[in-house]
């Protein structure tokens, strides 16, 4: 039962880099925190430092309020699971488990019990005589995970543990290690790049952006409420139109919304769900580039009469064709100047009302 | 199914192959049919008599058996020192940042840009002034100068290729740095240092041009006995049973050492 | 170079490491100043100033001593013919050998370049033993050409041709080596695109193996170079007394007629002709090879 904060911490590398900046967290008992953002985020340097790889800067990280900041790694109740596995080639799958409870002088009989009570836990129960380079990457993953496990660390830190497998084995890792992070309710940071990951696996969302916060919240928050621009655009699709306000009304090229703020430049984000088409002849906004049937949904390409391209879902694809003139009508708008979220708004009846269960 | 695919014959490989046995096999085959050889007279292709007669009168001569623990202690003593010094360098070359680190990593080709024997004979000037030239510690530090480029490159290597993410692994699960080395860098770069350590102790032991330069006649090698013996000996056996003990050493580390060699690290090392 | 080994590392914690990192290495690199750098500054200066009763003055007395002897020319000549032809026959033999290995993939193929390799491991004194039992007099090539009613082969034991059949046998394994190392950055694509555009056989080896691979002809050539130019223990037991090779003429000089100075002025012309051949040898290496 361990809680994890982080506060004000910085990395500047020899070089001058500013890896992370100002960063600051704090994981609840059992909760699974994913780290999001492009590469160089500073999301695996972070991680790293948690892990008590790199030293922070400044700043100060604790665990069950003892400050670790200078705490070597091996002395650290955290476990990590690297990208490459980092499975030590030299020792078969039971070693390699077995390793750390050595270390800490666990008695024989009792490493036994432990290491295959891990090894059923993740799948790979008789595994034990295994050399870890005869299996797959995706049982090398596991045992890498059991690794961690095995030592019951107060903190789980994943470093883009599946990046090196296919999508198809990532998917079902992805739900093993949720079950498995749910059933032992550990504390866990994880870090990835694939925005899919981070929304079906965590708890809450941290998206960085050049070492530091744009946004910590649950998925579904970030994914509906993207509080800047680029959280908007990093996670799922989202249309941004960059255009002005002039009297409460945000226009660009034909197309206009009310928008209830200042006069000034102005980003309008619509997912391409919530823009909802509609043909039109005379007052046409925008014209039918392209559309494409996903079998479920299709999706429409069109223009607006700036050649401006956006991005929309339609439940039938079949009604549009290329060179039609189309109307736009969005559901859920959301408008940035300077970066900064200024208004959300025109949401229907039913996701306001989600929006407040959220709130609760 | 083989008939369809069937290979041309390698005709090349096949030449190559034949040429290569003669001239290679060959004369090695030859030493070892003298060693073994109690009388073989001209002209007769075959030897009239063979036996063991010539290994029990080498063995009893006190100059062999001398030679024999000379070379032995030799090696022994020059591959541990060597191992001694060069490894904890060769970890810092690939481990740790210090000022000059390229530059002193390079300077152990400086002995490679000459001629070794007249490189050889430079140090044999300093060595006169030294009071050094005929002894054994002589001997020993002409041999580690030797061994010091690959004693430091192949382990470099061996431990660059440790993944950093293994290391960490197990700081993570508790293990000390110094544990680290001991539990997994050191087992992983191993077999490389190994076939490092073995390329040391079998150059020294077979090293011929140093150890005569500086050390004959006091400090005498088996190699160095061994040229004695081809110049002044009249019992071609002597040399043949000699070569074929000096050879044991060579053939293990064949063995040992072939996959370093065949993966083409070795080449590079020489420039290739 | 391998991904693995090339390549610079960042360090762990620089902080911490410098002055441990320092204290590591000294002693090795202590070693190659004491042990390889002095001698060769001391041997250009003991050689360039002479000791005098009025003190040490510079001169190049011992320099036009061995350039005006007869003997010491003669023996310089014996050792440039030597590597010359060495260096020859050793491209002949191995380039064919490295071809054949680089492009064929077969058992046959491996038993070749384990035999290729093989000499590596027999010390060049057991060779020299080997050579004099099968080409010298009575040898198994006098035994065999006996037996078929032939006569005695003139047997290249104590002639110049000695070292060179020694020297070439000695310098297979690494010349193979390295020439197959550079053969390895010839892609099969490249050869397969220039077949494709009609090229024969030869055009392929003249036009795109051998302009590839001219770097590592030129590494071949110098690390045998430096081994054969001042090599000692085959002149010294399979090549003539007189003229003889410099390796053995410098041990005699300085072993046998006490004469250190002038051994040394020897192996300082010894570093000066095979100069060029050291440099470049040392810096192909090094190119490849980052710390």
């Amino acid at each position: 039962m361990s809680v994890l904060n982080i506060k004000d911490v910085s990395k500047i590398f020899p070089g001058g880099t500013r890896a992370v900046d100002t960063f600051s967290l704090d994981v609840a008992d059992g909760e699974l925190v994913c780290l999001l953002g492009p590469s160089g985020s500073g999301k695996s340097t972070l991680l790293r430092m948690v892990g008590g790889f790199e030293t922070p800067t400044s700043g100060q990280m604790t665990i069950d309020g003892d400050d670790i900041t200078h705490v070597p790694p091996e002395r650290r109740p955290t476990g990590m699971v690297f990208q490459s596995h980092a499975l030590w080639t030299h020792m078969n799958v039971f070693k390699n488990l077995a390793f750390g409870l050595k270390l800490r002088k666990v008695a024989p009989a009792e490493i036994k019990r432990r290491v295959e009570a891990v090894l059923e836990l993740v799948g790979l129960g008789g595994y034990g005589t295994r050399a870890v380079t005869q299996l797959s990457g995706g049982q090398q993953q596991r045992v890498a995970l059991a690794r961690s496990l095995v030592l019951e660390p107060k903190i789980l830190l994943l470093d883009e543990p599946f990046a090196s497998l296919d999508q198809h084995l990532r998917e079902r890792l992805r739900e093993e290690v949720r079950d498995i992070q749910q059933r032992l309710k550990i504390t866990t940071l994880f870090v990835t790049h694939g925005q899919d990951e981070a929304l079906s696996m965590a708890d809450r969302i941290v998206v960085m952006r050049d070492g530091k916060t744009e946004q910590i919240d649950r998925p579904d928050i970030v994914y509906r409420e993207p509080r800047t621009p680029f959280v908007a655009g990093f996670i799922g699709t989202m249309n941004l139109i960059e255009g002005t306000v002039a009297n409460g009304v945000f226009s660009k090229a034909g197309y206009s919304t009310p928008v209830p703020v200042a006069d000034g430049p102005a980003t309008q984000a619509i997912r391409p769900e919530a823009l909802e088409l509609t043909l039109a002849t005379d007052n046409a906004q925008g014209k039918v580039h392209r559309v494409t049937d996903f079998g479920t949904h299709g999706l429409v390409d069109l223009e607006l009469l700036d050649s401006t391209r956006i991005k929309a879902m339609v439940s039938h694809p079949g009604l549009f064709q290329p060179g039609q003139g189309v109307a736009l009508a969005p559901k859920a708008i959301a408008a940035y100047r300077d970066d900064i979220l200024i208004h959300r708004g025109a949401l229907t009846p039913e996701i306001a009302a989600r929006r407040e269960t959220i709130d609760a | 199914m083989s008939t369809l695919v069937r290979r041309r014959t390698d005709w090349t490989g096949i030449t190559f192959a034949v040429v290569l046995t003669l001239v290679i096999v060959l004369p090695l085959l030859v030493v070892g049919t003298w060693a073994f050889t109690n009388v073989w007279r001209y002209p007769s292709l075959i030897p009239q008599e063979f036996g063991l007669r010539f290994w029990n009168q080498t063995l009893a001569r006190a100059d062999v058996w001398s030679s024999i623990s000379m070379s032995l202690t030799l090696a022994v003593t020059v591959t541990v020192l060597s191992a001694v010094i060069c490894l904890p360098a060769a970890y810092a070359f690939a481990r740790m940042e210090f000022p000059g680190r390229s530059i002193l990593f390079f300077s152990f080709l400086a002995g490679h840009a000459f001629p070794k024997f007249g490189l050889l004979v430079a140090i044999a000037g300093i060595f006169l002034q030294l009071n050094l030239i005929g002894t054994f510690w002589g001997v020993v530090l002409i041999q580690l100068v030797g061994t010091l480029l690959f004693m430091i490159w192949i382990p470099v290597a061996a431990f660059q290729a440790v993944d950093r993410r293994m290391e960490e692994a197990a700081r993570d699960v508790g293990a000390t740095p110094m544990r680290v080395f001991w539990s997994i860098t050191l087992p992983q770069a191993g077999p490389t240092i190994a076939a490092a350590i073995l390329l040391s102790f079998v150059g020294t032991f077979y090293e011929t041009e140093g150890a005569w330069l500086i050390g004959a006649p006091q400090v005498r090698t088996l190699p160095v006995l061994m040229i004695s013996f081809i110049n002044n000996q009249p019992v071609i056996q002597y040399g043949a049973v000699l070569s074929v003990l000096l050879w044991v050493p060579s053939f293990i580390a064949l063995m040992f050492a072939r996959k370093v060699v065949n993966s083409g690290s070795f080449a590079r090392g020489f420039g290739g | 170079m391998t991904t693995d080994t090339a390549g610079s590392v960042s360090p762990v914690q620089p902080h911490r490491g410098r002055p441990i990192g320092l204290l590591l290495v000294a002693v090795p690199v202590l070693m190659v100043v004491w042990l390889i750098i002095w001698p060769i500054i001391s041997a250009v200066i003991t050689t360039l100033w002479v000791k005098t009763p009025e003190g040490d003055i510079f001169s190049i007395e011992t320099y036009r001593f061995f350039f005006s002897d007869g003997y010491s020319l003669s023996n310089l000549g014996m050792t440039l013919w030597t590597t010359g032809v060495c260096a020859i026959l050793l491209l002949v033999v191995c380039l064919p050998i490295a071809l054949y290995l680089r492009f064929a993939d077969s058992r046959i193929a491996a038993y070749v370049q384990g035999l290729a390799i093989f000499p590596m491991f027999v010390p060049s004194i057991i060779l020299s033993f080997a050579f004099i039992r099968v080409l010298g007099p009575n040898g198994t090539v006098d035994l065999v050409l006996n037996a078929v009613g032939m006569p005695k082969i003139r047997s290249p034991y104590l002639t110049p041709w000695g070292p060179v059949i020694g020297l070439v046998w000695d310098n297979i394994p690494l010349t193979v080596l390295i020439l197959l190392s550079g053969l390895g950055s010839v892609s099969n694509q490249a050869i397969e695109a220039a077949r494709d555009v009609g090229a024969g056989k030869i055009a392929v080896l003249w036009h795109i193996i051998l302009p590839r691979i001219s770097n590592s002809i030129l590494v071949a050539i110098s690390f045998a170079v430096l081994g054969i130019f001042s090599a000692f223990t085959l002149p010294y037991v399979l090549g003539p007394a007189a003229p003889e090779m410099m390796g053995p003429f410098m041990q005699r000089t300085f072993r046998e007629l006490f004469e250190p100075q002038t051994a040394i002025t020897q192996a300082v012309v010894t570093f000066a002709f095979c100069i060029v051949f050291g440099l470049f040898y040392v810096y192909s290496v090094a190119k490849n090879r980052a710390p």
